[in-house]
């Protein structure tokens, strides 16, 4: 699992890469550090699988950012991803785009 | 260690112990008589052993069958199939325990006369019969129940009832032999069957406990089916019992009375190989639940570590009474310098029989749970009856005493070599000698682990790659992924620090099929109401709700989990 992470003012963008599951997420948690941003995209274009570990840091991200009024955001999620996060209910809570 | 080696070698240390004790109970009566009534003794209760195997074989024919079928049942998720089989096992042992206590009855001086034995040793022999026909008609049931609950995962209370049937029936038959002779022998392996049913009965308490009654069978085809497969293990005991009824007869008739001590030794020394069914007991609730999932790849895992652990024992206890064969002597209180010498040297060369008839006799249950019976029975009976008892009378005439007890020590191996070569010309040596096709092995997949995060993301994967590799879509490939890691750490966190195997299996056969086994907390991961103590727990609770096509149950003591994806 990689991250790569690219800083345009307020918006940061942290693309992910990988399989996102109970042995790469604290990994991924190490690499969410979003600063002073008001925009936090995660880029999921890679991520071919992603299971409660996973799901779990996106909804506490999602938290973070709400609780100091900025956005979080979710982007280019494949099938399989949308489907879990269709199956727990979280594609009602997070910001799908 | 894999998880199904690891169950064998779980299932072994129980299994072994329980037909050591079995090997034992048929054993006390003869040790018992030995020492307090002395060679008399032992030579009257010789002449029931062919007796003692016919009540083994009417309690074997209700209960291979029911317990293989029962397994088998259970491993194809039809609980009420199984209970069908396991009722009618049931209600069958009672009635062929009573029905055979009534001939046993009857057949008393036909039998006894026919053997010609000396006055003093036919009159213990009849007073023994006689009070042995409550253990004969209580025995199937003590078998039966003993078997199943063991099938059904306690085996320690199937061990802790051969311990209390063969104390107990230590414990009351010494002083009762003292006091009546080999009458209260008897009297003393009846009370030991009655306690241990009355142990058995605790099973039902057991959580988890999946015997029980059900109208789902029917009394003539399922019997007649149980019978079937039965006959193949049962088999070896009418073997058994004809060859010894032929050897005391011939014995008598040829070098007379005296030298049944010496053939009593022998029929002991090759009794120890009963506790070498021990290693296909500890195969069988796992071989047959793989078989009813047609799983022959993981079988095959079972009952190779069963070859090498049946060759290992029998070779370890032929070394054994090689070096030390006075511990037989020991065993049965011969003592007399006359007799010594001659069952010194007939322990030795018997011995050599032990690790072919491990052998014998693991094939004899493995061709039994694939449905072979046919070839068990001709298996069996060509080793424990039809090449010795061609082999005893040659050799005996040629060598006198000391030749018919190498025919007994040659035979099993003589018996394996002719079906070793029979098997590869029928069906080839490809699947020599489990005789499985494997023609569904190409389309299964096992991951074998200890669980931790590492290697449950490790058999995910592992899962995912495989089936996107087999061609299925990402999407349901994915969702196997899914089930894997979340049940399988689900699993962990239930069970805490503690060690736990599992096994994953995947199946293309028919569909994707996804069969998960644990050997941790006895749970129902499938329950979609089960109650929610974390994310993760919640996604597999949804999970189970959008995988309609799921099944639990508790299988031989440990968590199996179908999804059909």
């Amino acid at each position: 699992m990689e991250t790569k992470t690219i800083s345009e003012g307020d918006k940061l963008t942290i693309s992910v890469s990988g399989r996102v599951d109970t042995v790469t997420a604290p990994e991924l948690e190490a690499n969410l550090k979003f600063g002073d941003a008001k925009l936090v995209v995660i880029d999921l274009k890679e991520v071919p699988y992603m299971s409660s570990a996973g799901l779990r840091l996106l909804l506490t991200s999602h938290k973070a950012m709400a609780a100091k009024g900025g956005r979080f955001e979710i982007v280019n999620v494949q099938s399989a991803v949308r489907e879990v996060l269709e199956i727990t209910g979280f594609s009602d809570i997070l910001n799908i785009v | 260690m894999t998880f199904a080696t690891s169950k064998f070698r779980a299932f072994l240390p129980a299994a072994t112990f329980a037909m050591a004790a079995e090997f034992l109970m048929g054993l006390s009566d003869s040790v018992i008589c030995g020492h307090v009534l002395g060679e008399t003794g032992l030579s009257a209760v010789n002449l029931m052993q062919g007796v003692f195997e016919i009540v083994t074989f009417v309690g074997m024919m209700v209960t291979v069958g029911s317990c293989v079928h029962f397994s088998t049942e259970l491993g194809a998720l039809h609980l009420r199939r199984a209970r069908g089989f396991f009722t009618l096992g049931f209600f069958a042992s009672i009635a062929f325990g009573i029905a055979f206590a009534a001939a046993l009855a009857v057949l008393r001086h036909p039998v006894l006369s026919a053997f010609g034995a000396s006055r003093e040793v036919t009159e213990l022999a009849s007073s023994y019969w006689v009070w042995f026909l409550p253990a004969a008609a209580l025995e199937p049931l003590a078998f039966f129940l003993g078997t199943l609950a063991y099938a059904d995962g306690d085996a320690r209370l199937s061990l802790a009832s051969y311990c209390v049937q063969l104390v107990g029936n230590c414990l009351v038959s010494v002083p009762l032999t003292i006091c009546f002779g080999a009458a209260g022998c008897a009297v003393g392996t009846g009370i030991g069957s009655f306690l241990a049913i009355v142990v058995l009965l605790l099973h039902f308490r057991r959580r988890g406990c999946m015997l029980g009654f059900s109208r789902h069978f029917s009394v003539f085809s399922d019997l007649m089916l149980v019978f079937r497969t039965s006959l193949g293990d049962a088999s070896k005991n009418v073997g058994k019992a004809a060859l010894i009824f032929a050897l005391n007869a011939y014995v008598i008739a040829h070098f007379g009375s005296e030298m049944l001590p010496v053939l009593a030794v022998v029929v002991m020394t090759i009794g120890i190989s009963e506790v070498f069914d021990g290693v296909a007991n500890a195969a069988q609730p796992l071989a047959s639940v793989y078989i009813g999932e047609r799983n022959s790849f993981l079988t095959k895992r079972v009952m190779r570590a069963a070859l090498r652990m049946a060759l290992g024992e029998g070779a370890a206890a032929m070394l054994v009474l090689l070096a030390y064969p006075n511990l037989i002597l020991m065993m049965a209180g011969v003592s007399d310098p006359a007799v010594v010498p001659a069952a010194l040297f007939a322990v030795r060369i018997a011995s050599i029989a032990l690790p072919g008839l491990a052998l014998v006799l693991l094939f004899n249950s493995y061709y039994v749970f694939i449905g072979r019976e046919t070839l068990a029975t001709l298996l069996t009976l060509a080793a424990v009856l039809v090449v010795p008892a061609a082999l005893f009378p040659a050799m005996g005439s040629a060598w006198g005493a000391r030749g018919v007890w190498a025919a007994l020590g040659l035979a099993p191996l003589v018996s394996l070599a002719v079906f070793a070569v029979y098997e590869m010309v029928r069906w080839g040596f490809r699947i020599f000698p489990f005789l499985l096709q494997g023609g569904r092995d190409a389309a299964l997949r096992v991951f074998d682990l200890e669980l931790d995060p590492a290697s449950i993301c490790l058999a995910s994967a592992g899962v995912e790659k495989h089936l996107l590799q087999k061609g299925i879509d990402a999407a349901r490939a994915s969702k196997a992924a899914l089930l894997v890691e979340e049940a399988l750490m689900v699993v962990r966190d239930r069970n805490g620090g503690r060690r736990t195997l599992a096994e994953v299996t995947v199946d293309l056969n028919d569909g994707l099929t996804i069969v998960l086994r644990d050997d941790g907390e006895i749970f129902d991961i499938t329950d979609a109401d089960a109650s929610i103590s974390s994310l993760r727990s919640y996604l597999v609770s949804n999970l189970m709700t959008a995988l309609p096509n799921r099944r639990n149950l508790t299988t031989t003591g440990f968590n199996r989990n179908v999804f059909k994806l």
